[in-house]
């Protein structure tokens, strides 16, 4: 089995591997030759991080694969190109969305049970980065996708002082709490609110929130009827979160955040159409998130997006899995993915074939803001510091 | 309790074949890992409603074990030995509940990170049972059809496109009569070869007539299912509201309780005539993630599990336009056929699906010699996948159903 699990690795990253080559028609050395260490004229304070992962992973198959290229022409046309993109990204912990992504911010396989309202156990990169240097709690944001992420930016606290953790924003609650229940327009929007695709029987959809008015003014600088206006305008939960993610940008210019898009776990149903819709509409969002930073002064130029979702999903040839539409047996195809790096240090056109852990991000966010992270149990990916 | 605990007493409540079954092999269960044995007992408990070739494979893994060595024995079981459990989960009524085991047993994995050591143990233990007790490859080649499209007049997606290189691609098939034409072929091979839950009809819509029971086929149909499903989501839905009362909703409740539902709480009580069916009607609408809102779904999980149970000569599946896509708590409470389709998406749904029913076909004995073929329904276009047919090809020859169907046999 631990043979079958290398070699079906090596043929991952061999797909992706020769996919970079014949796409981009580039090589390793001439990669190497392009890249100008322009980091080093970004003081660290000044610099700026945005994570985008991806809670319910693609597979190969529907994206970087022949067949699935055409899913995602922003990923590889406009993004791939400018970043250094690393083909295994192996993730050995629970395959569950919410303590994944919190393993991925801790930088430890976090083991608590996917679907219980708690804090993950071990610091948060949020908490390091406040610390550390010294942050407001304006300066680190997490955009999460459902109920369950609402404790992601802060741990529970054993294993470091309370009180630097990121402020955590649910679109979907503040959607809820500007439409109210009343609001001639909720059913229209009720599909902005969906929670989850995974367990959508045990957790209700959102009709009650904590998040006050005033406090969504107040962080989005827009009034609630533009914000519902606004709303209206949109075809998926996932298009929500980035439009709150660019007022935040906006508004508060965070120089920490982490926004984790969700739509594609809609593959949990079984209608292979809507994941693949999924994909693509995250590809787009991913194109308009980079966008977006390159059109914000506060942004351009000091900013590095990494990009990666938190698992892969079941191969179509596991015998206990039943393809797409799950993540279930932990085969090597649903632990297995990929992560890409953009910024103005990182190199362009460059690949990392070597296997790398997902608790490796922490490390390497610490090593590239100049912080600590002292319980993360990753490593800091060489070519990308 | 222990397995070395297990008495005879302790399988009073399975229904009779189960409880015989149990109480045949108790000395064998009694030496089963606490890991392994209510997996193993899930199987049992069902034992009365299992199809004819589960109930093959079960005798064939108990007649395994009873006849190994200790040593062998011991060898075999030795990585479920190797994984740690909790003591409190010896306290829970494992026997009578072995689906609930397993969901703990499941979490409890994953939560201890034990999950790939465990993975690794049932593959091996797997691969042993298939090397020492192999099944025979069927007496007439399977054959598995799909019928895609319905409802959808012209479309620019490449069909089929991950089962090209294993057959042929026909691009001017004659449409005319292709659908009855299937429907004969099917009758005919279960005339041919009448043997129960062999030849199998699964239908994302209303089915064909003249196809069902009488022809000696095993038939289940979205159109058939769809108030039952209505009626699980119901009674979850009202469940999860009233344990949300209590503050007990989580997700492994709600499974539990899921899982727990049966033939009478669906409203398929009504229909005993095929008993062991019905069971398999039930398992696909609570265990099927997506079963019970979107027909599509519906079919290629009903295929899968039909294959992987009833191992059936000849499957026949025929998608329909599933509702269209919804808030989910929308789609949790609505009737599914009373709503605005998605024709389009659920022609790609289909593609898919089609593609993983040839998957599960291959995963069988006898696949070297199996056929497939999968036809967009009303249209020239089709695939063919048989040891007569050419592997990654394309043909524009005219051709009616019969004369692919003949090419096939």
């Amino acid at each position: 089995m631990n043979n079958l699990f290398s070699k079906i690795t090596r043929e991952r990253a061999w797909t992706r591997r020769e996919f970079l080559r014949t796409a981009a028609g580039a090589t390793g050395a001439t990669f190497v030759s392009q890249f100008h260490p322009l980091m080093a004229s970004v003081e660290i304070h000044r610099r700026k991080t945005v994570v985008v992962t991806f809670g319910g992973g693609a597979r190969d198959e529907e994206t970087f694969a022949p067949q699935g290229q055409e899913n995602i022409p922003h990923l590889l046309n406009e993004l791939i190109p400018q970043a250094t993109f690393c083909t295994q990204l192996v993730n050995r912990g629970i395959l569950g969305h919410y303590v994944a992504t919190a393993s991925l911010a801790t930088g430890v396989y976090e083991t608590f049970d996917n679907f219980a309202n708690v804090a993950p156990s071990h610091p948060t990169i949020f908490e390091y980065y406040r610390h550390a240097l010294g942050r407001p709690a304006d300066d680190a944001w997490v955009i999460a996708p459902s109920n369950g992420f609402n404790r992601i930016g802060q741990s529970s606290g054993i294993k470091f002082a309370p009180g630097y953790g990121a402020q955590v924003i649910l679109p979907k609650h503040l959607l809820a709490a500007a439409l109210g229940p009343d609001h001639p327009r909720r059913d229209d929007l009720n599909f902005l609110l969906q929670d989850s695709y995974e367990n959508p029987l045990s957790t209700p959809v959102m009709s009650h929130t904590d998040v006050s008015i005033s406090r969504l003014s107040e962080i989005l600088h827009v009034s609630l009827e533009e914000f519902t206006r606004h709303a209206q305008t949109l075809s998926s939960a996932d298009e929500l979160s980035v439009y709150v993610m660019r007022q935040l940008m906006r508004q508060l210019a965070p120089s920490l955040l982490w926004i984790t898009l969700h739509d594609m776990d809609v593959a949990h149903s079984g209608a292979y159409s809507l994941y693949i819709e999924g994909i693509q509409r995250t590809d787009r969002l991913c194109g308009e998130i980079w966008q977006a930073i390159q059109s914000d002064p506060e942004y351009h130029g000091r900013t590095t997006m990494f990009i990666l979702p938190d698992f892969g999903r079941d191969s179509d040839f596991d015998v206990s899995g039943n393809g797409f539409q799950h993540h279930r047996t932990g085969d090597p195809l649903s632990r297995t993915t990929w992560m890409m790096a953009l910024g103005p240090h990182v190199r362009p056109n460059f690949t990392v074939d070597r296997p790398l852990d997902s608790l490796d991000l922490v490390p390497t966010l610490g090593a590239l803001l100049d912080f600590p992270t002292p319980f993360a149990q990753g490593k800091p990916i060489a070519e990308v510091i | 309790m222990q397995p070395s605990d297990l008495k005879e007493q302790n399988f009073d409540h399975y229904p009779p074949e189960a409880r015989a079954l149990a109480v045949e092999n108790l000395a064998t269960l009694r030496r089963v890992p606490f890991a392994l044995l209510p997996v193993l007992l899930c199987e049992v408990i069902d034992y009365d409603w299992r199809f004819p070739a589960e109930q093959r494979a079960l005798d064939r893994q108990f007649a395994y074990l009873r006849e190994l060595s200790p040593s062998s024995f011991a060898a075999l079981m030795a990585p479920f030995a190797g994984i740690l459990l909790p003591p409190k989960f010896a306290a829970t009524d494992w026997v009578n509940q072995p689906q609930r085991f397993s969901e703990r047993l499941s979490t409890d994995l994953w939560s201890t990170l034990q999950i790939d050591a465990y993975r690794k143990a049932a593959t091996q233990y797997q691969n042993r049972l298939q090397a020492a007790t192999p099944e025979k490859a069927p007496a007439v080649p399977r054959f598995a059809i799909v019928v895609v499209g319905q409802g959808v007049a012209q479309t620019s997606l490449p069909l089929f496109r991950p089962l090209r290189p294993h057959g042929t691609l026909f691009t001017s098939v004659q449409p005319e009569h292709g659908l009855d034409r299937l429907v004969q072929f099917m009758n005919q091979r279960a005339a041919d070869h009448p043997l129960a839950y062999s030849h199998w009809y699964i239908d994302g819509g209303i089915p064909i007539a003249d196809c069902g029971s009488r022809q000696g086929i095993t038939l289940t149909s979205y159109s058939a299912l769809a108030a039952a499903a209505l009626e699980e989501l119901n009674l979850t839905n009202k469940f999860v509201e009233q344990a949300a009362q209590r503050n007990a909703a989580n997700a492994e409740t709600v499974q539990s309780f899921i899982a727990a539902l049966g033939l009478e709480d669906l409203g398929l009580e009504r229909n005993v005539s095929d008993r062991v069916l019905r069971h398999f009607e039930v398992k696909v609408l609570t265990e099927g993630a997506g079963t019970q809102v979107f027909s599509t779904t519906f079919v290629q999980w009903s295929a899968r599990e039909a294959l992987r149970r009833a191992q059936p000569l000849t499957l026949l599946t025929r998608y329909a336009p599933r509702q269209r896509m919804a808030p989910m708590d929308e789609l949790l409470k609505r009737n599914p056929l009373q709503q605005a389709t998605d024709a389009e998406g659920s022609l790609i749904d289909a593609d898919m699906g089609a593609y993983y029913t040839w998957i599960n076909q291959s995963r069988l004995p006898g696949s070297e010699d199996a056929r497939f073929l999968v036809w967009y329904e009303g249209h020239s276009v089709a695939l063919a996948i048989a040891p007569s047919m050419a592997r990654a090809a394309t043909s524009d020859e005219h051709a009616d159903m019969d004369k692919i169907l003949g090419w096939m046999t």
